[in-house]
């Protein structure tokens, strides 16, 4: 929950990666087919860095991609997948029945109470739920508590105060400034729980602009800051672009099979920088996802 | 002339019936069932329900169609407010939302469901997605909408889950009273074979599919059930229901919860 003070913040990609540091707890922005950050995600898998403890609510491709890289050795998350449209996350599911990573499966609600206690310096809070589910068996850490007004048992859940929160914002500002539209999902908690934040965006613009369109993630919370145009595809980040279903799908395919896995790892993340992945997926395919805004039947078939 | 219709529709329906009006009434990511049921309610028998979006948290959309994906902005259409993430799970947390839905891969005679492993942990047989909020809002939601399109397979309905993600009426820790929960659990269980009710907190045969015996049911799932009394079909929906759900969800997002010779099942009016 440290400061960040520096007048201007932006980085390259590789530079804002590296402040990752191998074995540490990173909070994934955004969630399930929106506002991933991807950029960071593939510059993590490029830099090499691993052996993460990776935490968030439901997510699909981000941590899906890092399972498949092996960067990912505790994943708390609360779930990982492509919900009804493409099902399970092969390289995750992978890489937890085969015990290449520990699934540590968590709660949205118990995540966000975690992080809360963070944020007010608590040394725990209890959770409403969790007792008498298997979910509590997973989690060594969590114990029981007695509440002194009432008698009633609760599960008691440590603060959680990531080393490094990953968020992708459509606009921010060289300070760190970041306007996200809803849901912020848990971003906001995240940034505020966080040693740091790490940030993409879609466009830098100036800070009266950002301040304009809503500041959800204020700079003194940013260590630093990446332009990384599309940054969140193959999910979305509107109101800049939906996500990318076909791509998703084709992913999906592709890591059904652990070379499959390899295969797109290498064209889409270690083979190239963002430029070259902007390129491979073609400025005729991004651009067709910023088309959602022609009217409801141009968005709807985005999706067929 | 005849008019027909698929299980895939009366499914919806059946979920939908389980809305009552001026309710507040929340479902997860990646139910489109369940999606197009709530909106199918407040359309019609429920228009006063306060409906929050599963994963946009939006209050009372209504939008043009149903996406893929559950947190895709096309589900925050037409409305006016979107909850935050904590706003959403602190209302309820604290019991302020009458009902979910939520789904199981495997479900108990209690209405337990597991979502996150076959086989258990931590050597799981097929690690699945996970549970999202539902391990702590099954213990304080009003009441529980449990659905599965799986029924048939005899992997779903279960004597014993593997792994119990979400609460229903009883664990091997105890009830629910006695783990202190103020929800009250699952209330329904619709299938693609029938709907199940739960007196005395455990699963109950209550209607069946028009195209669905006894014998059938009882063949595919894993614990012996009580059978009401009044065991009948389900209700046979409305040709403005089933327009509804066909308006509501163009893009059949609905279909994909189920096995292709499920979407085979068709009904007529």
């Amino acid at each position: 929950m440290a400061v960040h003070l520096a007048p201007d913040k932006l980085a390259d990609l590789e530079t804002a990666a590296a402040l990752v540091q191998p074995g540490s707890t990173v909070a994934l922005g955004g969630g399930l087919s929106a506002r991933l950050p991807m950029a960071l995600v593939r510059g993590l898998i490029r830099a090499g860095i691993g052996d993460l403890h990776v935490v968030g609510s439901a997510h699909s491709i981000d941590v899906d991609l890092l399972a498949a890289a092996g960067s990912i050795t505790v994943c708390e998350e609360s779930y990982v997948g492509y919900e009804q449209d493409h099902g399970l996350a092969p390289a995750f599911r992978r890489a937890a029945q085969e015990g290449l990573l520990e699934a540590r499966e968590s709660c949205c609600d118990t995540i966000l109470t975690q992080l809360r206690a963070a944020e007010m310096g608590l040394s725990f809070l209890p959770v409403h739920g969790v007792k008498g589910t298997d979910i509590e068996g997973l989690h060594p850490e969590y114990s029981r508590v007695t509440c002194p007004f009432t008698g009633h048992e609760y599960v008691a859940v440590p603060p959680l105060a990531p080393d490094a929160a990953l968020v992708h914002a459509p606009v921010g500002d060289r300070q760190g400034n970041l306007h996200i539209e809803q849901p912020y999902v848990l971003d906001e908690r995240f940034a505020a729980a966080s040693a740091m934040t790490i940030a993409t965006v879609d466009r830098i613009a100036p800070t009266d602009e950002v301040a304009a369109a809503g500041i959800v993630i204020p700079h003194y919370r940013v260590a630093a800051v990446v332009e990384a145009p599309f940054g969140a595809h193959p999910s979305s980040c509107y109101p800049g672009y939906a996500y990318d279903r076909a791509h998703l799908a084709s992913w999906v395919a592709a890591a059904r099979t652990a070379g499959g896995a390899q295969d797109y790892l290498r064209r889409y993340v270690t083979g190239v920088d963002e430029d070259g992945y902007r390129q491979l997926i073609g400025a005729d395919r991004l651009e067709h996802l910023t088309g959602y805004r022609a009217s409801d039947q141009a968005w709807m078939e985005l999706f067929r | 002339m005849t008019y027909r219709f698929g299980l895939d529709e009366l499914f919806v329906v059946e979920l939908a019936r389980t809305i009552r009006d001026a309710e507040v009434v929340f479902h997860g990511f990646g139910s489109p069932c369940a999606t197009v049921a709530m909106h199918l309610a407040k359309r019609t028998h429920a228009p006063h329900a306060l409906l929050i979006e599963g994963a946009t948290y939006a209050v009372n959309p209504s939008p043009s169609f149903i996406a893929p994906s559950s947190n895709d902005h096309s589900l925050k259409q037409g409305s006016a407010y979107s909850m935050r993430f904590e706003e959403a799970f602190d209302m309820s947390i604290r019991g302020d939302m009458d009902l979910m839905f939520l789904s199981g891969i495997q479900i108990d005679p209690y209405g337990n469901t597991n979502v996150t492993a076959v086989g258990g942990m931590p050597h799981p047989k097929v690690k699945l997605g996970g549970g999202g909020g539902g391990c702590n809002m099954s213990a304080t939601i009003g009441r529980l909408t449990l659905w599965t399109t799986n029924h048939r397979s005899g992997r779903c309905l279960v004597g014993e889950c593997d792994f119990i993600t979400d609460i229903g009426h009883r664990t091997p820790e105890g009830t629910r009273s006695a783990l202190g929960y103020p929800g009250g659990g699952p209330d329904t269980l619709v299938t693609e074979l029938g709907v199940f009710d739960y007196p005395e907190g455990r699963a109950r045969l209550r209607r069946l599919f028009p195209d669905v015996t006894l014998a059938e049911a009882k063949a595919v799932t894993g614990f012996e059930f009580a059978v009401a009394a009044d065991l009948a079909p389900v209700q046979t929906p409305s040709r403005h229901q089933i327009d509804l759900v066909r308006a509501i969800d163009p893009l059949g997002v609905r279909r994909r919860e189920f096995r292709p010779a499920e979407l085979e099942r068709s009904f007529s009016l």
